[in-house]
């Protein structure tokens, strides 16, 4: 904290003391810089012939220079390196001038440096930008809308990033957009008795409600395993621990290995292990068990897997023996259909699942000789223990033994899907599909029957999530409402039933349908009816049932709707609060509060209507979709004109600038403990996010704009007829391969010089294919970590394809493009846009004529104009020859002639390819690929451009890289405990 | 912050009191399309010489949906123009057979030998194959893409109305039965939210629902922008004013639309123009069958009239319909009566559907605009998901065409397409063609990527 207050201190009494520059530097510029740029630089560089963008008769007073010295830094630049004034112009300054303009330079930076160390700099407010709404909206509602896809593209700012206020503007236009995105998420929205949810779909129709609901039931069963084949064999897995030098590991171990229910597992080693009379189907199983290897080789586990299969089959079809046959309850003029009656049916099915029901013996029913595999036991006395007893007393135990093994092993742990259930079992075979289907004709239905399940494999957190789910169903999609809309209408279509008129006032459309009075009144109506025409106790039985739990359904259903309402209220606010990224104050609550009253009553909304406008309102807030850093409420207003930010704004600038998205319960928690400030805490926060997925929305956003390729992922430059092998795969494969090489680096924490001269580099198969990779033992998707890719010309960022088919122009190679890509966004450089009248080189490298490409530029560079910016660039262009227009390896160019990768570097050395190349930038450029990253990410950081105030930490980010070996965590903990990023200035 | 904004600047506060002002008294009154004008689009009415040109009012897309076929005994049409003679159950359309197109023998080749129904149905207008099961999945139908490319222009995009509730469960085909409720899909998985309560059709286009709710939620945006304004510094305000103005910007749209709709009204009261009133519907579902469809047919014709939208579907009944016509004299629900389509019983049930059809036409004729009417600048589509319920054979559906879309349908015409080849005769092509017409121009549309001729 000390270290940061102190900080604090400083900039404010320097930037109190607002002078002037020192009085040297006020006469120099008089009496000796005016005269040279007068004499030297005017000619070109003047308001008429501003060539190069730059009017230096401007300049007409030292605090002039100060304020824009960032074109000055140019000027300065290009003297040190003798480019300008060119060779040819008509006079030239002598060294000794240039060197005293130089000096003069460098005393007005260092001294405008010192001055303003540290100011925070003008850190505009701004609206999220694209990507940064999409990431925080995936956040904030755990489902990956994207919402922005209609967005225009965001512009990016001075400093080539768009993530600022510079560029990242509003219009009317765009409101209109952000209402539309908004409404979508709202669309997405699905209110549970316990809060706020969202789906990854739309959720405004039944059938959507209703996919949304059953699908996570459905998950949820397909998650669980059921084989008892893998359970048995678990089971002689565990038996045999100690063998496999799992001595120490538990039951429990290895259940969850294979993720098996350790409740169950635990169930079968009893059963396996309890003592039993030598007769039944228990006994049998467990003789089966004990004839399982007695070793654990590779044979054995094999064996022992096969011989658990072969027990399961013999189970199976022994507890499909005992299943008893329910026929279909029936009652007079009632429909087999009918609703009461198919759910009484499938209640039976339900209710035998964990029990022996005395009428079938399994004996009876399956051919024991075949189901006992030969490879096990001696037949006869299996079947032995599997045949009924003739004495009374073993008739006991064997049924017994059937009891106890129908409890233990359910013919069905589930049921996830149901046909018909009152017609025919093998016609409906073909109805797959009917997720949690009640089993009814033509009409909707749910129907749950996992009884064994919750009993047997589910601990309790499963259970209850389980019936939260079931739960969640009903009140969602009001299931059990349009069940009996439909018992209705079927029974007046499909059944002839209801088609007395007495049945008349009973309308599925009729509002009051479910109410308490209309359901008993119908109950009556139709017990009295099904009566008249005989139906059985059994049958009056399961219609009143089916009413009675009907109503109680409903009326359950009802007030829990109106329990849930402020239940929804207040997870509206806490959805609030996490979208604004900050505590809600008293009145912030307040106004949301009565905004909803306010739909309720005035504009007569629903509450679920009312509910989806206000989080509508809540992401059309600047609260939520600008990010305005506030100042600590707590700090008196001084004059002071920089104050720190408060906690939960520097929790979003280090979110946004780690992450692109907002901050994680981790940060806000310590946000709210006024503990984020303390620079430990800060280090060891980034060091966290560092490590965190989300980091890719830093390699993306970040690199994405620094190296130009952000929107590559929608590239079309390429012919793909001459270039096939250019897929949508290979070009987002492309685009990838820097965005894991970042986020190798970064979380490895590897010196930043990798992306440089690494010799390793990250392929999937694709594009392992295209960089020619021999016999890549590379799984289709999956990426890997490419250790010698010097052997295949490739490693770090250089001659990755992303860039160099990014700067190609189609059908051809652009040394030019690849030259400046690298000298400017690589070692920042700052080279002039081209002049408008700059010649036009064939599109095609086949049309190049007699010239090479090379030649052809040479030729270019003969003009003394055109050689100040191409002598810096095209060199660094021409090494890339040996790559193709998408980046491929090539011997040849497009015209059939020999590539040539030789080239002669700024400081007179040469050299040949990627290779010369990774030398000449190793021994003569490092330092100035080191302060070019150092100076775009803290840029991105600050999202703004570079001050000369940043002078101080720029001079601190490359200390702690050079003494701590160019790890990437220096900088980026240096950025996060700066002056500027930790303060901001009050205008 | 409530600032104080002159009059002229229209924006007016509070909002609490216009929208109540908004919800009105439950009797909208509606205009003329060039007096009443979209208030999220353009503004600029437009000048005395484009209201001449009759190809210059909108034009606009009906679709009515009757389930389970027709008798086909009785559903024929021979001659031409005001020669044309009409089978029994088109009978109703006697007076507008000038207008009207009599089609045969066009069809969905996804809807045949997949099952009926379901299967049959829930493609109707986007010629999709569709998926057996839990899992939904069909295609965009073509009046939801008309509905996309107008609704910039348009209050509500479009209206998707029914006279029975939609039902989902599993048909014995193993299509869900959602197929059987929804002809309007908004893309490959959710039909669009079918109203069927006439009360709530009516809000949704007289109290332009959306826009309002919209307006709500600008109204408290702006108070939000201003309270953090004032915790923002100097030069943040500037940023966050950037974004209040945008949304004063489309407030100001909003109200300038009001005021020019005020403006309109009393103009056209002026002029002693008649002023159409529909009363709001009742709250709740109408007792009777011919109450409910009337009423839907009035909201389409006058959301059509007032170019509050210019789509609409109206499912009359779904596919597997439970409706009962005591009425007609008919005992059986609908789509058992449908199992023997040539009886009386059903003739007169195709018969009355032909009639709501026919009053919807009726209704628009009698409205005029410009040196025609309304249906002159409409096309209303009658279609069924089969040719026969006995059979359930829909290898041709019935199709009616009526009104010309401002002279660029030919109309009074017979077309019979049966017996052509499946490729010349595919219901895609004719929405293709209708889309057309409408400036839609697609290469494809469901299985079609050819016009259908002769159209």
């Amino acid at each position: 904290m000390r270290r940061v207050a102190l900080a604090l201190f400083t900039v404010s009494l320097l930037l109190g003391l607002r002078s002037s520059a020192s009085e040297t530097d006020q006469s120099t510029f008089e009496k000796t810089v005016k005269p040279f740029l007068q004499a030297y630089c005017v000619d070109c560089h003047s308001s008429e012939t501003a060539e190069g963008d730059l009017n230096l008769a401007s300049y007409t007073e030292l605090d002039l220079v100060v304020a824009d010295f960032r074109r000055w830094n140019v000027v300065l630049q290009r003297l040190q390196a003798d480019d300008m004034p060119p060779e040819e112009a008509e006079s030239r300054p002598s060294d000794e001038q240039r060197e005293s303009i130089i000096r003069w330079l460098q005393s007005v930076r260092a001294s405008e440096a010192k001055r303003t160390s540290g100011d925070p700099g003008p850190v505009l407010a701004h609206r999220l930008s694209n990507t940064q709404y999409d990431n925080t909206i995936g956040e904030l509602t755990r489902v990956d809308l994207r919402p922005t896809a209609e967005f225009p593209i965001d512009p990016a700012n001075e400093a080539g990033f768009d993530n600022s206020g510079e560029s990242l503007t509003m219009s009317p236009a765009l409101v209109k957009k952000y209402l539309d995105a908004a409404r979508k998420v709202s669309s997405h929205l699905v209110l549970t008795p316990t809060g706020l949810d969202f789906s990854p779909h739309p959720v405004m129709t039944d059938t959507d409600r209703d996919k949304y609901c059953v699908n996570r039931i459905i998950d949820f069963y397909s998650r669980q395993r059921t084989d008892y084949a893998d359970y048995f064999y678990a089971v002689w897995l565990f038996k045999h621990r100690t063998d496999l030098d799992r001595a120490a590991a538990t039951l429990d171990d290895f259940a969850n290995d294979v993720h098996l229910s350790p409740r169950y597992l635990a169930i079968v080693l009893q059963t396996l292990d309890e003592p039993t009379s030598d007769i039944g189907p228990i006994a049998a199983i467990q003789t089966l068990w004990q004839e399982l290897p007695s070793g654990v080789s590779e044979d054995e586990r094999d064996t022992a897997r096969r011989h658990c299969e072969h027990i399961d089959d013999l189970l199976v079809a022994l507890r499909e023996s005992l299943v008893p046959d329910v026929k279909n309850l029936t009652a007079p003029q009632v429909h087999n259909g009918s609703q009461p009656l198919v759910l009484w049916k499938n209640q039976q099915f339900a209710a035998n699942r964990m029990r022996y029901a005395s009428d079938a013996l399994p004996i009876d029913k399956i051919d024991l000789s075949s189901a006992i595999p030969d490879s096990l036991s001696d037949h006869e006395s299996l079947v032995a223990k599997l045949s009924v007893p003739e004495q009374p007393e073993a008739e006991k135990a064997y049924v017994s033994s059937l009891q106890r093994f129908c409890e233990v092993f359910p013919d069905a742990f589930f049921i996830s899907e149901r046909a018909r259930v009152y017609l025919d079992k093998e016609s409906e075979k073909k109805l797959a599909g009917r997720y949690l289907s009640a089993g009814f004709h033509s009409q909707m239905g749910y129907f749950r029957d996992d009884q064994p399940l919750c009993e047997l494999m589910l601990d309790e957190s499963q259970n209850a999530e389980l019936d939260r789910l079931w739960f969640e169903l009903d009140f969602v999609t009001s299931a059990p409402m349009r069940q009996y809309a439909g018992f209705i209408w079927f029974d007046r279509t499909d059944s002839a039933f209801m088609r007395d008129p007495e049945f008349d006032r009973f309308r599925a459309e009729d509002k009051d349908c479910t109410s308490e009075t209309k359901v008993r009144e119908l109950s009556d109506a139709y017990t009295a009816k099904a009566k008249r025409a005989g139906a059985s106790d059994k049958a009056l039985s399961a219609i009143g049932d089916y009413f009675e739990s009907m109503s109680a359904t409903f009326r359950r259903l009802e007030a829990l709707h109106i329990d849930s309402q402020p239940v929804h209220l207040q997870a509206l606010l806490q959805f609030a609060e996490r979208a604004y990224r900050r505590p809600l104050a008293d009145h912030d609550r307040e106004q949301l509060v009565a905004f909803y009253h306010e739909l309720r009553k005035v504009d007569g909304l629903s509450h679920e209507d009312a509910i989806r406008d206000c989080v509508v309102s809540v992401l059309m807030s600047p609260y939520f979709c600008y990010r305005v850093d506030l100042a600590s409420r707590n700090e008196t207003r001084s004059s002071a004109k920089i104050e720190p930010l408060d906690d939960f704004s520097l929790a979003s600038r280090l979110s946004y600038f780690l992450w692109s998205t907002m901050p994680d319960q981790e940060l806000w928690d310590l946000a709210a403990a006024g503990k984020l400030h303390d620079p430990d805490v800060l280090v060891q926060q980034t060091r966290r996010m560092l490590q965190d997925d989300r980091v890719r929305g830093l390699a993306i956003d970040f690199m994405g704009n620094w190296l130009d390729f952000r929107r590559f992922e929608q590239h079309n430059g390429v012919e793909r007829e001459r270039f096939p092998q250019f897929t949508n795969e290979l070009r987002q494969a492309m685009f990838d391969e820097p965005i894991r090489f970042f986020i190798d680096i970064a979380q490895r924490d590897a010196p930043v010089l990798d992306f440089l001269d690494a010799e390793y580099t990250f392929v999937n198969s694709v594009l392992a294919k295209h960089y020619g990779v021999p016999d890549a033992a590379v799984e289709r998707e999956s990426w890997v970590r490419l250790d010698d890719a010097a052997a295949v010309e490739r490693g770090g960022l250089l001659p990755m394809a992303v860039f160099l088919t990014n700067n190609s122009p189609g059908l051809r190679t652009s040394p030019v493009k690849r030259g400046n890509w690298l000298v400017k966004r690589m070692l920042g450089e700052h080279i002039p846009a081209p002049p408008p009248s700059v010649p036009e080189l064939p599109s095609d490298e086949a049309k190049l004529g007699d010239l090479t490409l090379r030649e052809t530029l040479q030729r270019h560079r003969e003009e003394k104009t055109c050689a100040a910016c191409h002598d810096r660039i095209d060199a660094f262009g021409l090494v890339f020859e040996g790559y193709g227009p998408v980046g491929e390896l090539r011997q040849v160019d497009l015209g059939g002639r020999d590539i040539d990768s030789e080239a002669e570097f700024p400081n007179g050395t040469s050299g040949q390819g990627l290779v010369g190349l990774k030398h000449y930038l190793k021994t003569s450029r490092q330092n100035d690929f080191v302060d070019n990253l150092s100076r775009q990410l803290l840029a991105y950081a600050l999202t703004r451009s570079i001050q000369l105030s940043d002078d101080d930490v720029l001079a601190k980010m490359k200390l702690n890289l050079t003494n701590e070996n160019f790890r990437f965590g220096s900088i980026v903990e240096t950025i996060v405990t700066s002056p500027q990023f930790l303060n901001r200035r009050v205008e | 912050m409530r600032t104080s904004v002159t009059p002229s600047q229209n924006v007016t506060r509070p909002s609490v009191s216009r929208r109540i002002f908004l919800r009105g008294s439950g009797v909208a009154m509606t205009l003329p399309w060039l007096e009443s004008l979209p208030v999220w689009g353009t503004e600029a009415p437009r000048s005395i010489a484009d209201e001449q040109a009759s190809s210059d009012y909108p034009r606009r897309f009906a679709a009515l949906f009757m389930g389970c076929g027709i008798n086909r005994d009785h559903w024929w049409a021979k001659g031409s123009g005001s020669e044309m003679e009409l089978g029994k159950s088109l009978q109703p359309l006697e007076a507008l057979k000038t207008k009207l197109n009599f089609i045969t023998g066009l069809f969905n080749v996804h809807a045949t030998d997949v099952g009926i129904h379901p299967g049959q149905t829930g493609n109707i207008l986007s010629g999709a194959s569709l998926k057996k099961g839990s899992e939904l999945r069909g295609d965009i139908s073509m009046d939801q893409v008309l509905a996309n490319h107008f609704q910039e222009q348009t209050v509500v995009p479009s209206m998707v109305l029914g006279c029975e509730q939609p039902v989902t469960g599993y048909h014995e085909t193993n299509f869900s039965m959602a197929y059987s409720s929804h002809i309007s899909w908004q893309n490959a998985t959710s039909p669009v939210p079918m109203e069927v309560y006439p009360s709530l059709a009516f809000d949704a286009l007289f109290e332009n629902r959306g826009s309002r709710r919209n307006e709500s939620i600008l109204d408290r945006v702006r108070d939000d922008a201003s309270s953090l304004s004032r915790r923002a510094s100097a030069s943040d305000k500037a940023k966050l004013d950037e974004y209040l103005n945008s949304v004063r910007e489309i407030e100001k749209r909003a109200a300038a639309m009001r005021a020019v709709q005020q403006k309109a009204g009393q103009r056209a009261q002026a002029k002693g123009q008649p002023l159409s009133m529909m009363k709001r519907p009742d709250d709740g579902l109408p007792e009777d069958i011919r109450q409910h469809m009337q009423l839907m047919c009035d909201i389409v014709a006058i959301g059509f009239q007032t170019d509050k939208t210019r789509v609409a579907t109206l499912l009359l009944n779904r596919d597997l319909s439970g409706l009962f016509y005591p009425f007609l004299d008919v005992k059986s629900t609908h789509h058992s009566a449908s199992h023997d389509d040539l009886s009386d019983e059903y003739e007169r049930i195709s018969r009355y559907y032909c009639s709501q059809y026919a009053y919807l036409a009726t209704k628009l004729d009698a409205m005029p605009e410009g040196d025609g009417s309304v249906l002159d600048h409409s096309c209303l589509l009658f279609i069924s998901s089969m040719w026969s319920g006995n059979a359930h054979d829909s290898s041709k559906v019935p199709v009616l065409l009526t009104g010309g879309l401002g002279g660029r349908i030919e109309t009074g015409r017979v077309l019979d397409y049966v017996g052509k080849a499946d490729e010349d005769r595919k219901l895609c092509s004719m929405y293709l063609s209708l889309m057309d017409r409408m400036d839609v121009k697609l290469d494809r549309f469901g299985d079609a990527q050819s016009r259908l001729a002769g159209l």
